[in-house]
């Protein structure tokens, strides 16, 4: 057997840009207590798979459901401190909460108006129908910024403040102009692709999940192949069973290009300075 | 060549997938597994899954060896006539329990552990075939405990016994038990998380765990990715293919 020649043939076509990472301090395998540590743990994993790119957001040590506005600000200075260690590796994206609707807009206002982070994330403190997101998204069209809302369907019950792709086309529709990134394609399933058809300002990340057959080709046959983004959620998940679900589909080339790095390129903001692959 | 100790086939009752033999072999084929033990995933359900094993035992493809992997359950009267039937076709190397889908303890299955350790059949043990967040509402199947399928190890010394599907948690609690006991071992089909098989790896289990992919519940690519980007060629040969041969004498 011929392991190197197996890795060459598998491994992506492009390089990978993943809009769904966690840093180590949040959870996973490594006790880390650097960031440089952390940094480096998650670059060299990204090396080894192909991925060059990571939107980067923490969710704060101990992963508080409902975290603080000085936790969010500890979190997001924290995946600053990442990005100066490697700027071009880490597009770090600002975590807020809409239980402090204003904190947070004014959070989004110092973090990537101030530091320039390209993205926002929103998790689990309040579902997508609540109006604590109203001025958040409000401050991410201002900036011109994707949103990553955390998404899923629990036949074991969603969280408390746990939004349903459903939630996620609520926000959608009151919000027009946000760029929304839906995450948890397999979270959602099938379902949760039908929920979010009539959005086209939502796109779907394949993160999280089992690498479960046929989704990545259902959400390209539903959504269009531009509304379908690369996406991992490591260190919960593993690099390449998360590339796997687009490189082990019937896709075509171009279809798996867009996918693992220009549908994403193209939500970015300039500066972020992520160019559209040819 | 991969072996594949974890596959299915049948009516994938959740997903979007053609689970033909056809199909799963070749999506097996494409990331370079030679042979993969296929169990009928309709005997999940079937009121007596012992009717689904014919699906397997006639199985044939050009691309990938198949050896037909029955689903035994105590529960059946039968079980002794099937389990004589798997005993004595020439291509069976294991048989596979699901007691969660069929409704009893393992530790209410001795009489069958005993009865195979008469035999020279490994025998596969699924703890899981979905995440229970993704299970039919009405439908929900417990896990099996990774750790129940290792306390029928330590009682019958003579059994080979694969954990089919544990997750990354319940294989890292196990190691102690992996490495102590030689005739236990461990399908990385389900074993997700940043560098964990690395981590195994590096842990000693090198030689307790066995390739899976679970397809076609799950992505052949991604199953193959899981250990060949993280490990040594060494190391990832061997839980490609060099303990499935041993452990089957292939």
């Amino acid at each position: 057997m011929n392991v190197s020649e197996i890795r060459n043939r598998l491994k992506p076509p492009c390089p990978a840009l993943d809009v769904h990472v966690h840093p180590l301090h949040c959870f996973g395998p490594y006790k880390t207590v650097t960031a440089g540590e952390d940094a480096h743990l998650l670059i060299e994993t990204g090396k080894r798979a192909g991925v060059e790119k990571m939107c980067l957001f923490s969710l704060c040590p101990g992963v508080p459901r409902e975290p603080t506005m000085q936790q969010c600000r500890e979190a997001n200075d924290y995946v600053q401190k990442l990005r100066e260690i490697a700027p071009d590796v880490f597009l770090p994206f600002c975590y807020v909460t809409p239980e402090f609707p204003e904190e947070s807009a004014a959070e989004i206002d110092r973090c990537v108006g101030g530091m320039r982070f390209p993205g926002v994330k929103l998790w689990v403190s309040r579902r997508a129908t609540d109006v604590g997101l109203d001025p958040i998204c409000e401050a991410a069209i201002k900036h011109d910024v994707p949103l990553l809302q955390h998404s899923w369907i629990k036949t074991t019950g969603n969280l408390p403040g746990e939004s349903f792709p459903a939630d996620v086309a609520d926000m959608a529709r009151r919000h027009p102009k946000a760029r929304i990134i839906m995450a948890h394609l397999n979270g959602g399933g099938l379902q949760g692709i039908e929920d979010v058809k009539g959005c086209p300002n939502i796109v779907v990340d394949t993160s999280g999940g089992d690498p479960e057959s046929g989704m990545v080709e259902a959400a390209v046959a539903r959504l269009g192949p531009t509304r379908v983004v690369y996406g991992s959620d490591m260190p919960v998940r593993q690099l390449g069973t998360q590339l796997g679900k687009t490189l082990g589909t019937t896709l075509s080339l171009q279809i798996k290009k867009d996918i693992l790095w220009n549908n994403a390129a193209r939500l970015l903001p300039d500066w972020a300075g992520v160019e559209v692959l040819p | 060549m991969i072996i594949d100790v974890n596959t299915w086939a049948g009516h994938c009752w959740a997903l979007p997938v053609d689970g033909s033999v056809e199909a799963v072999c070749a999506s097996l084929h494409a990331v370079d597994v030679g042979m993969c033990f296929l169990s009928p995933m309709s005997a999940a359900w079937f009121p007596n899954p012992h009717s689904c094993n014919g699906e397997v035992y006639e199985a044939t493809n050009e691309q990938v060896e198949i050896s037909p992997v029955p689903i035994l359950s105590p529960r059946m009267s039968t079980w002794r006539e099937e389990l004589k039937t798997a005993a004595n076709h020439s291509s069976v190397k294991a048989v596979k329990l699901l007691p969660a889908y069929h409704g009893y303890e393992l530790q209410d299955a001795n009489e069958l552990f005993a009865e195979l350790s008469k035999t020279e059949l490994v025998v596969i043990v699924q703890t899981r075939l979905e995440d229970p967040r993704r299970h039919h509402p009405l439908a929900q199947i417990p896990d099996v405990s990774a750790e129940a399928v290792a306390a029928i190890a330590h009682t019958f010394g003579d059994l080979q016994i694969i954990i089919g599907g544990p997750r990354s948690y319940e294989i890292a609690a196990l190691g102690e038990k992996l490495l102590r006991l030689p005739n236990l071992w461990a399908d990385v089909s389900q074993a997700d998380g940043m560098d964990q098989v690395k981590l195994f790896v590096e842990s000693g289990l090198t030689d307790k765990l066995l390739f899976g992919s679970h397809a076609p519940f799950f992505i052949p690519h991604s199953a193959v990715l899981r250990v060949v980007n993280d490990l040594e060629d060494a190391d990832a040969e061997a839980i490609l293919c060099g303990n499935a041969m041993r452990l089957f004498r292939l």
